[in-house]
């Protein structure tokens, strides 16, 4: 259907119809702040999912370096106690050492003596 | 065989249970001659290993398979303490008679008998061997051997075994090649 088709009066009725809904109308009251707030709202909302993604990351890379940390202190431990197992395994062989030469020198004595 | 003959004698002398002693498991703090003799001696070791000391050294010593070196495994596993100092001197006679009877003196202690007194006339040198016994059983050896260039001082705290002493002849059970390592790293 075309303008041209139409009755003077649908017309006239059509433009009326029109300029009502074209009508300049004020914004309805707090429209701009409630316009801002969700803006605020979806943008705070998007940090948080970026914040929440960042802080799994950060949780992971800690745990990372918690794992390695103690894996190491548990390595060092270990090397630790066998150099000091070493080292008192060594001093029980030199203990040995003297008492078996000081021994035997006392055995020299005392077969010197009965002699 | 001199060997035998000595361990025969701690042997003899165990079994008759004289002089039964009250248990003391604590090895001495050091007597203070001991830093004297240190200052005066050139060459000096001293070992001190507690119960745990030894319980830790003896888990490093299941490499050892042979025999022996089981053997003395075994027989430091009981022990309370080891308390060593070996002093080596270069000169002759580098300590008095009364450091001597200070040594005596600091170790000795009515729980000891008696087993060897040696000295010789005109110097400072001696040989002497106590040994704690506790219900018949031997529980330490204090030897002080002082030589003309040495003087050394043994203290074994704990339940000795006599035969196992005796097994662990020779090298007291301690490989030649160890004997060789702990004598490089023995305190200067």
């Amino acid at each position: 259907m075309e303008l041209d088709d139409l009755e003077p009066k649908e017309l006239e009725e059509l433009e009326r119809k029109l300029r009502l809904a074209l009508q300049r109308r004020p914004a309805p009251l707090g429209l701009k702040q409630r316009v801002l707030a969700q803006a605020r709202q979806r943008r705070l909302e998007g940090r948080k999912v970026q914040q929440g993604r960042g802080w799994v990351l950060k949780r992971i890379a800690a745990s990372v370096l918690l794992a390695a940390a103690f894996g190491g202190f548990a390595v060092y431990r270990q090397q630790e106690e066998r150099r000091k197992g070493e080292a008192a395994r060594e001093q029980v062989l030199t203990a040995l050492r003297i008492t078996n030469r000081t021994l035997d020198r006392v055995s020299d004595h005392l077969v010197d003596e009965s002699k | 065989m001199k060997r035998m003959v000595f361990l025969a004698a701690i042997a003899a002398l165990f079994l008759t249970g004289a002089g039964a002693a009250s248990a003391q498991d604590q090895l001495p703090a050091p007597s203070p001659i001991e830093k004297q003799l240190a200052a005066r001696a050139e060459h000096v070791t001293e070992v001190t290993l507690d119960k745990n000391m030894l319980a830790f050294a003896a888990k490093f010593m299941d490499k050892d398979n042979d025999k022996e070196g089981q053997a003395a495994r075994q027989m430091i596993q009981n022990l309370n303490g080891v308390y060593v100092r070996e002093y080596e001197f270069d000169k002759e006679h580098a300590y008095t008679e009364d450091d001597l009877e200070g040594l005596r003196k600091y170790f000795e202690s009515s729980e000891w008998s008696p087993m060897v007194k040696e000295r010789s006339k005109g110097h400072a040198e001696g040989t002497d061997v106590f040994i704690k016994l506790v219900d018949g059983k031997m529980q330490g050896l204090f030897v002080l051997d002082a030589e003309e260039k040495e003087l050394s001082l043994v203290l074994i705290l704990g339940p000795i075994d006599v035969d196992n002493l005796g097994k662990l002849g020779g090298n007291f059970g301690i490989p030649k090649d160890a004997m060789k390592k702990a004598e490089k790293k023995v305190v200067k």
